[in-house]
C-alpha cells in the first residue's frame, strides 16, 4: 500500500456489518464526485464487502492495506 | 422489531418443506464458496446486504412481500438490518438468522438409529458439512466417533441424560474439518483412540488401535466394537464394527462412493491400499451390517425416508456396483485417477491442527471449518 492522499477519513473501528458499509455510504454521499474517503475498519468481513460494494456502486476503492489489525480502504466517490 | 430464528429451526424447516424463501445477505464469494443446503431444496436468493443500504426497493423488488423470507448473513448483524429494512417496505414475515452462516456450519442434528434395546446408537448430521459422528450409549456411559468441533454438543447431550463420555473415536485424521476427538476426549477425562498410521508423530496423545481388537464399555457389557484396520483414504483409516450389526465406515465405504485414497498426494500408493482393503477386508463383512458414514453429497440418494444417512452393505455394493466390481488393482487405480479433483487448499491447515501442530484461534478455525467436504473418490451424482 503506497501513501494515498484523500479529502475525508472514516474510523469504523469496533463496528459489524453492516455499519461499516452503512456509515461509509452515508459519508460518501455528502462528498462530490472524485474525492477520496479514507475509512478504516476493524470488522474482517469488510475486505470483501467494502470493494464488492463499490464495484456495485461504481465508487473505486484506489487503495487498501492492512495496517496495526486495521483495514484501511480508500473510496473514490464515482457517479 | 424482525424476530429472529435458530440454525435448528432452519434445519427443521427444511427438512419439512417449509415454503420460505431463504435471503442469504452475504457477498457473492462468501455465498457461492459455501450456503445453506439441506434434505430438500429450497428457494435461496442471494442479495448482498449492502444493496439494501444502497437502494432498498429496488434490491427487494424481486421478493414477494406477502411471502415468508428468512435472511441470513456471516454473523447475523446484516441479516438483522436486511430483516428490518424489508419489514419497513410492508414485508410481512421475514425474520433473521441468529450468530450466522457459523451456527449453520457447526449445527449438529441428533436422530436415533434403530437398534437393538440393550443400547442406544444416535447418528449426528451436520449439514452444513454434510458429515455425520455418531454416539453409542449403554447404561450410564457413551462412545462418541468422529466428533466435529463443536465438543460442547456432545457433552451437553451425554450431561441431560446423565452419561459419562468414556472413549472418544477417530476414523481417521480428518482433512476436511476440525476434529473435535482431542478436546471432547480430554474435557471427559475419557481414552482418544486412533490408529497410529495417521497419528504417530502428532503431537496428540491417543490409545493406539490395535488391528482386529475388541473394544467394550468400562462396565463390560453390551455390545462391542471390532477394530478393522482399513487404510486407503489415509493409512491409518479404520472401521469400527458395532454388535456385529452397524459398522462405522469413516470416510472408507459411503453410500455413494468410497473414500479418495488421493488426499495423501500418493495416489497410486493409496489407491492399491485402499483396493487391498476394499477387496480383503471390507467385502469380507456381512451384507447386513448397516453402514454408517462419514459424509454424504446426496441426501436423495443417501438418507432414508427418517433423515437418517445409512443403509446395509449389500444395498451399498449394489449402489456402487461400478468400484466393486472392479477386479484389477491397476483398473482400480485408474478408475481413482480418472475421477481425481483438486483437494481445497484448507486441507493441509486442518490436518495440522488435528494433529496438534498448529492451533489457531477460534475464529480462524471456524472460518477453516466451514466449507463442504471433498472426501469421496468419485461424484456419481447426476
Ligand atoms: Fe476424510
Amino acid at each position: 500500500m503506497t501513501q494515498q492522499t484523500y479529502d475525508d477519513e472514516l474510523d469504523c473501528s469496533g463496528m459489524n456489518c453492516p455499519l461499516p458499509v452503512l456509515k461509509t455510504k452515508m459519508k460518501i454521499d455528502e462528498m462530490t464526485k472524485g474525492a477520496v474517503l479514507l475509512v478504516s475498519t476493524t470488522d474482517p468481513g469488510s475486505c470483501k464487502d467494502m470493494p464488492a460494494w463499490a464495484s456495485r456502486v461504481g465508487h473505486k476503492i484506489v487503495d487498501s492495506g492492512e495496517v496495526d489489525g486495521r483495514f484501511l480502504f480508500y473510496v473514490q466517490k464515482g457517479e | 422489531m424482525a424476530q429472529s430464528y435458530s440454525a435448528a429451526e432452519l434445519y427443521e424447516w427444511i427438512e419439512n418443506g417449509a415454503s420460505h424463501i431463504y435471503l442469504d445477505v452475504r457477498n457473492e464469494e462468501d455465498h457461492s464458496r459455501f450456503a445453506v443446503e439441506g434434505p430438500h431444496n429450497i428457494e435461496m436468493r442471494n442479495i448482498p446486504y449492502f444493496d439494501f443500504i444502497e437502494a432498498p426497493e429496488q434490491a427487494s423488488s424481486h421478493l414477494d412481500p406477502e411471502s415468508s423470507v428468512r435472511v441470513i448473513c456471516a454473523k447475523e448483524g446484516s441479516a438483522q438490518f436486511v430483516a428490518e429494512v424489508l419489514e419497513s417496505l410492508g414485508f410481512i414475515d421475514v425474520s433473521w438468522l441468529e450468530k450466522g452462516i457459523i451456527s449453520w456450519g457447526n449445527l449438529l442434528i441428533p436422530k436415533r438409529i434403530p437398534s437393538p434395546d440393550n443400547y442406544q446408537l444416535w447418528q449426528f448430521n451436520r449439514p452444513g458439512k454434510a458429515s455425520c459422528s455418531y454416539g453409542l450409549i449403554h447404561a450410564d456411559e457413551m462412545m462418541v466417533f468422529d466428533p466435529s468441533r463443536n465438543i460442547g454438543f456432545y457433552s451437553d447431550f451425554a450431561t441431560q441424560r446423565d452419561l459419562t463420555i468414556t472413549h472418544v473415536f477417530d476414523t481417521h485424521l480428518q482433512a476436511d474439518y476440525i476434529s473435535g476427538g482431542p478436546n471432547l476426549a480430554k474435557i471427559s477425562q475419557a481414552e482418544y483412540i486412533v490408529h497410529e498410521g495417521d497419528f504417530s508423530g502428532s503431537d496428540i496423545e491417543f490409545r493406539p488401535i490395535v488391528d482386529g481388537e475388541r473394544i467394550q464399555f468400562n462396565n463390560s457389557s453390551g455390545p462391542d466394537i471390532l477394530c478393522t484396520h482399513s487404510p486407503g483414504h489415509t493409512p491409518g483409516s479404520t472401521t469400527f464394527v458395532i454388535d456385529e450389526r452397524f459398522m462405522i465406515s469413516g470416510d472408507t465405504v459411503f453410500i455413494v462412493s468410497v473414500g479418495r485414497p488421493d488426499l495423501g498426494r500418493k495416489v497410486v500408493e493409496w489407491a492399491k491400499e485402499l483396493y487391498r482393503t476394499l477387496k480383503t477386508r471390507i467385502c469380507t463383512l456381512p451384507e447386513n451390517l448397516i453402514v454408517l458414514p462419514g459424509h454424504y453429497t446426496d441426501w436423495d440418494l443417501e438418507s432414508t425416508d427418517d433423515y437418517l444417512i445409512l443403509n446395509d452393505f449389500g444395498t451399498v455394493k449394489r449402489m456402487n456396483e461400478d468400484i466393486y466390481e472392479i477386479d484389477d488393482e491397476d483398473q482400480f487405480v485408474e478408475y481413482i485417477i480418472e475421477n481425481m479433483r483438486e483437494q481445497p487448499e484448507v486441507y493441509d491447515e486442518i490436518r495440522k491442527v488435528n494433529a496438534g501442530f498448529i492451533d489457531p484461534d477460534e475464529d480462524e478455525q471456524d472460518i477453516m471449518d466451514l466449507g463442504k467436504n471433498e472426501c469421496a473418490a468419485s461424484h456419481m451424482v447426476s
